[in-house]
């Protein structure tokens, strides 16, 4: 595909209101639909490609936001932030819709100062949190957002809410840690979140059994491969018939490569480029790394066929795929592709085991 | 016979009615489990109400036709309006009175199976009619062609406590009155696809399940009918068997397929497993009991999702685990039945084809289960198709969605709940 991103960047930089933004936003996922509908599979440039768009938009959106702050009195960012994804976006592997999965972290300043910045950057969150939605990223379900406290911190006082977690892992402090580890600045510098998972990732390795809890925490997303090496499909309603490639086959990977990635203090969160660096330190063999990326790549392109077009004409995802989509040669892909998941998954449950 | 021995046959029988009919407590809580709160107390009000109509039914016209001594090879006759001695009288094992409530205890069984195909739409006018003529014009024929003397028996068909009899004859009349009255609202899609209707309490589930398999062991080890030396042990112990083995099987198998262990499947499989041993209890060695129930476990699985395929409703999946398994069950017979069982200990029965008694007793099986099964359906499916035609035997949209405990009956079973819930 030649998407014209000299282009979309002039524009989407030349936008002047959150309500342009949108506009440009509609354009562009028709522009990405039209592009899906006349593709036999997605190559994995283009997905970077597309997510280096996403991320366009959102610094946009960023700038937009501070500007019009400044507008209302604000002024400029009274010190240096890194606005972060987490999630899809913050593993460059978002699709065509994603909800917002993300946060805010600054400067540390003298005492004095600290309500004046942290009014600013709370202020700067709706902003963007209203901005983005705007632009077509609807609001986390799940609350894990800028405008929400935990999420929108100073370093020092992620340092200190991280260290809770590492001290009490309950279940959902884990999860935190676990969305912190996909952690990526799009706007800023990036030098705080370095520093922060810097720490986190050197706190990993000094807490005994945090990898054992991270690695149970994930562990409810079975593969879809049954006992006799059969897909699992869908059983009843809609996706009946179905095979839930979300969270049967990507997610299961991603959590996987993850937790190698946070046990061997890599910083990258893209999964393949994870996988990348797993294979250089010398983390997993080779012929392992090899065949990880293979079965993810796989496994990731089968997610951009999971987006249908609704009535509307909108593309949306459910993460569901019809297994009569796929031909013969293709199940036999997918399943040669899940086995590698399994075998991933045990892996690192005896590696995991093996060094608690 | 000396009165000891009378006595305690009629202990043993009369313990037996007692669990028998405490079944139905099973199948109310199965049945409600399985299905939407808003039919709840439906649910479990037209089990009471039917197996009261059943009760006076088969004792004016269903013990008759059975059992009636100026019967022939098709149909009993006599004995109508049921007036026995109050006592054992000489050459009895065990009284009259008793033989008639262990016999009624199994027709009030078949015709709650049959309930199982009406489930939640099905009007409370047709059950009121269609009790009185499954006891009347359906159950009696096949009881009486397999144990009152009929052309089955005359064959040696070997059906111990009910596999054809009682629970094939139910799921019979319940594929009629499935495929009469259609699928509930919502259960199919337009492309085909089918939705799960989740029952609202699998613990009640769970528990009617458990009070069934209790009950089973009067079902089963009664129909021993007898003390004797006391061989009711042994066949409670292949029921036993046999239950585990399908619930263990209908478990294994969902999760091996599905990737979920699911709870309903493995109950189904107990059940399944219930069922399939119900014909051949008193005939198999133990492992063979065992295997029946496996096989059973794995039957009721696939048959869920055939029924499914064709689109055809089966709420509380009666068709899968009286019909599938009542089939199997059946069959099985033909199969594992001992000389040493059938011949030595019950001295009425014949092997099967793994016990040197080749393809007979098993061709005895097959035809009298094709048979049975077959003027089981035939039958029912005509007398509804006349009450369809008549009455009708469905309850209108709203109502369905209403729920039958607010149409049928004017109040909810759980009042507060079903507000709540609708609000």
């Amino acid at each position: 595909m030649n998407l014209p991103f000299d282009e979309l960047n002039l524009r989407i930089s030349n936008a002047v209101s959150f309500e342009h933004l949108g506009e440009e936003r509609n354009q562009f996922n028709q522009m990405i639909q039209n592009f899906l509908s006349s593709i036999e599979e997605i190559k994995i440039k283009e997905i970077t490609l597309i997510n280096e768009i996403h991320d366009l938009f959102i610094q946009r959106t960023i700038t937009l936001s501070e500007i019009e702050l400044e507008d209302r009195g604000f002024g400029p960012p009274p010190v240096s932030y890194d606005f972060i994804l987490f999630g899809s976006g913050g593993r460059f592997e978002q699709t065509l819709w994603s909800d917002q999965d993300n946060g805010l972290i600054y400067e540390d300043t003298n005492h004095d100062q600290k309500e004046t910045i942290d009014a600013y950057f709370k202020e700067l969150a709706v902003c963007i949190e209203q901005g983005l939605e705007k632009a077509g990223y609807p609001p986390c379900d799940g609350k894990v957002i800028c405008t929400n406290s935990l999420w929108n911190k100073s370093l020092e006082e992620w340092v200190i809410k991280m260290n809770d977690w590492f001290e009490d892992p309950h279940w959902e402090h884990v999860r935190y840690l676990l969305i912190l580890a996909d952690s990526r600045s799009v706007y800023g510098e990036g030098k705080l979140v370095k520093k922060m998972k810097d720490i986190y990732l050197k706190k990993v390795t000094s807490t005994s059994t945090i990898l054992d809890k991270m690695m149970h925490n994930t562990l409810h997303h079975k593969i879809l491969l049954g006992v006799f090496g059969h897909l699992i499909k869908e059983q009843y309603g809609e996706k009946a018939g179905g095979l839930d490639i979300k969270y049967g086959a990507y997610i299961p990977m991603v959590n996987g490569i993850r937790l190698l990635s946070i046990e061997a203090e890599i910083f990258e969160t893209s999964t393949l480029e994870r996988i990348q660096k797993l294979k250089q330190l010398n983390v997993v063999p080779e012929r392992y790394a090899l065949e990880y990326e293979s079965a993810f790549t796989h496994i990731f392109k089968l997610r951009f066929k999971t987006l249908y077009k609704e009535e509307n004409g909108l593309y949306t995802s459910n993460g569901i795929l019809k297994a009569k989509q796929l031909t013969k040669d293709q199940r036999e892909k997918l399943k040669s592709s899940l086995r590698i998941g399994n075998k991933l998954q045990k892996y690192i449950k005896k590696k995991i085991d093996s060094s608690s | 016979m000396d009165l000891t021995t009378i006595g305690l046959n009629s202990i043993w029988l009369m313990l037996a009615t007692i669990l028998v009919i405490f079944m139905q407590g099973g199948f109310i809580l199965l049945e409600a489990g399985s299905t939407r709160m808003k039919n709840a107390g439906h649910v479990a009000g037209k089990t009471i109400f039917t197996f009261g109509i059943a009760t006076l039914v088969f004792w004016a016209v269903g013990y008759g036709l059975i059992y009636g001594g100026d019967g022939n090879a098709f149909i009993g006759w006599g004995d109508f309006f049921l007036n026995p001695s109050p006592e054992a009288v000489e050459g009895d094992a065990y009284p009259t009175t008793i033989d008639f409530m262990f016999q009624l205890a199994f027709a009030g069984i078949a015709l709650t199976i049959a309930w199982g195909g009406f489930a939640e739409r099905g009007k409370l006018a047709a059950y009121l009619i269609f009790s009185v003529l499954f006891i009347a014009l359906v159950y009696p024929v096949v009881a009486h062609w397999i144990w009152g003397g009929g052309w089955l028996s005359d064959h040696g068909k070997q059906d111990f406590a009910g596999s054809t009899v009682v629970h094939l004859t139910g799921a019979m009349a319940a594929l009629a009155a499935t495929i009469l009255l259609k699928p509930r609202i919502g259960k199919f899609n337009k492309d085909g696809s089918a939705n799960e209707i989740h029952g609202h309490n699998q613990v009640f589930t769970a528990l009617g399940v458990l009070i069934l398999w209790v009950g089973w062991f009067g079902f089963n080890a009664g129909s021993t009918l007898e003390v004797g030396k006391a061989f009711f042990g042994y066949v409670a112990l292949n029921t036993q068997l046999a239950a585990g083995a399908g619930a263990i099987a209908a478990l294994l198998i969902a999760w091996a397929i599905t990737g979920k262990a699911d709870v309903p499947t493995m109950l189904n499989g107990a059940l399944a497993g219930l069922v399939a041993i119900t014909a051949s209890c008193a005939f198999v060695d133990p492992w063979a009991a065992v295997v029946i129930g496996i096989i059973a476990g794995l039957l009721v699985f696939g048959s869920m999702k055939f029924f499914e395929k064709l689109k055809i409703d089966d709420p509380i999946f009666a068709l899968s685990v009286h019909g599938a398994a009542g089939v199997w069950g059946t069959i099985s017979t033909g199969l594992f039945a001992t000389e040493t069982l059938a011949v030595e200990t019950l001295d009425w029965g014949q092997a099967g084809l793994f016990y040197g008694g080749g393809f007979s007793q098993l061709g005895v099986q097959i035809m009298g289960v094709a048979t049975s099964g077959a003027f089981a359906f035939v039958a029912s499916f005509i007398i509804l198709a006349i009450m369809k035609a008549v009455m009708g035997l469905r309850v209108t949209e709203e109502q369905e969605i209403i729920g039958l405990d607010l149409s049928e009956h004017g109040s909810y079973g759980y009042p507060e709940q079903v507000k709540q819930s609708m609000n």
